[in-house]
C-alpha cells in the first residue's frame, strides 16, 4: 500500500486571513471492475472520505466516491484563527485510516 | 464501508455488476432481462439525479460557477474548480457541495462539506469522467435553497478503459 500525501499551505498567517490548501495525494482509487489481468476483476477500494479539523474544529469535508481520478487532488480554503494543528485523515474502503497533520503559525 | 451520500449511489455501491465494463458490454444483456429497469439505469436523467440530491428542491441558476475544461483530452483526470458567491457567515454560508456526472456508472461523483470556517466557497478537484456529458454542480445554502451549474464536457479517452 503505497499512501503519500502532499499538503501544500503557507505556514503562517495573519489573523482572519483566508488559506488556501491543497492536497495531493497518491492512491491509485481503484474503482473496481477492471481486469486484474488473471481473468478476475480488481474490487473496488478508495479513499472515501477526507476529514480536516483545525486546532480539533472540524472544518472541511471530502466525500469521495469513484468519479474521484486516482492520485485525487482537493484544494480548500479555511480562516486562520489560531495557532494549531490540521490533522488530515483519510478514509479507505475496508477501513484503513491515514492521518497526516501540518501546523499553521497565526500571526 | 462507503459514505452513502445519496440514496442513489448508495445502492448502486453495493452491486459487483454496476461497473464501468458492465455498462458498456452488457447493457444489451440486462436491457433485454430487465427492460424497464435497465432503460433508468442506463439513461438517467440529469433532473432526476439533481432532484436526488435536493431532496426533490428545484436548484436556482446563479451565484455558482463550475470550472471545467469543454474538452478534455483524458477523462481519467479531469480538473474542476467550484465557486459559489457567499458571504461564508453563520447567517449566510454554503453547507455542501455536490458533483454529478450523469453518465458515469455512479454518477454522484464528490461532495464538499463546507462550513463558515472556509472564508470563502471555492474548491477543487480532480474527476474521472466515464464519457462526453453534462457535469453539474449542486450547492446547498444554509437558508435551505439550492443552486446550481453545469456544462457541456467532450471526453477524447474515456476513464471507463482498463487501467483507469
Amino acid at each position: 500500500m503505497s499512501f503519500n500525501a502532499r499538503i501544500t499551505m503557507p505556514a503562517e498567517a495573519r489573523a482572519g486571513e483566508i488559506v488556501e490548501i491543497k492536497v495531493l495525494t497518491r492512491h491509485p482509487m481503484d474503482r473496481g471492475g477492471q481486469s486484474d489481468g488473471k481473468g478476475g476483476t480488481v474490487p473496488r477500494k478508495i479513499l472515501n472520505r477526507l476529514t480536516v479539523t483545525y486546532a480539533g474544529e472540524p472544518v472541511f469535508r471530502f466525500d469521495m466516491h469513484t468519479g474521484v481520478s486516482a492520485n485525487p487532488f482537493v484544494s480548500f480554503t479555511t480562516k486562520a484563527v489560531a495557532t494549531g494543528d490540521l490533522l488530515f485523515e483519510w478514509r479507505e474502503d475496508g477501513g484503513a485510516t491515514f492521518t497526516r497533520t501540518a501546523r499553521l503559525t497565526v500571526t | 464501508m462507503s459514505s452513502a451520500i445519496s440514496p442513489r449511489s448508495g445502492r448502486r455501491d453495493q452491486g459487483p455488476d454496476r461497473r464501468c465494463l458492465v455498462t458498456g458490454a452488457a447493457v444489451g444483456l440486462v436491457a433485454a432481462a430487465l427492460p424497464r429497469l435497465a432503460a433508468a439505469e442506463v439513461a438517467p436523467d440529469l433532473a432526476e439525479l439533481v432532484a436526488r440530491v435536493t431532496e426533490g428542491a428545484a436548484p436556482e441558476r446563479g451565484r455558482i460557477t463550475l470550472d471545467i475544461p469543454p474538452l478534455v483530452e483524458n477523462g481519467n483526470s479531469v480538473d474542476t474548480r467550484i465557486r459559489v458567491e457567499s458571504p461564508m457567515t453563520e447567517a449566510d454560508h454554503v453547507r455542501w457541495i455536490h458533483l454529478i456526472a450523469e453518465k458515469n456508472p455512479f454518477p454522484d461523483m464528490a461532495r464538499f462539506i463546507l462550513s463558515p470556517r472556509a472564508g470563502r466557497a471555492e474548491v477543487a478537484t480532480t474527476l474521472r469522467l466515464a464519457q462526453s456529458q453534462k457535469v453539474a454542480a449542486v450547492a446547498a445554502l444554509s437558508d435551505g435553497r439550492f443552486v446550481m451549474a453545469d456544462a457541456n464536457v467532450v471526453v477524447t479517452l474515456s476513464a471507463c478503459i482498463d487501467g483507469g
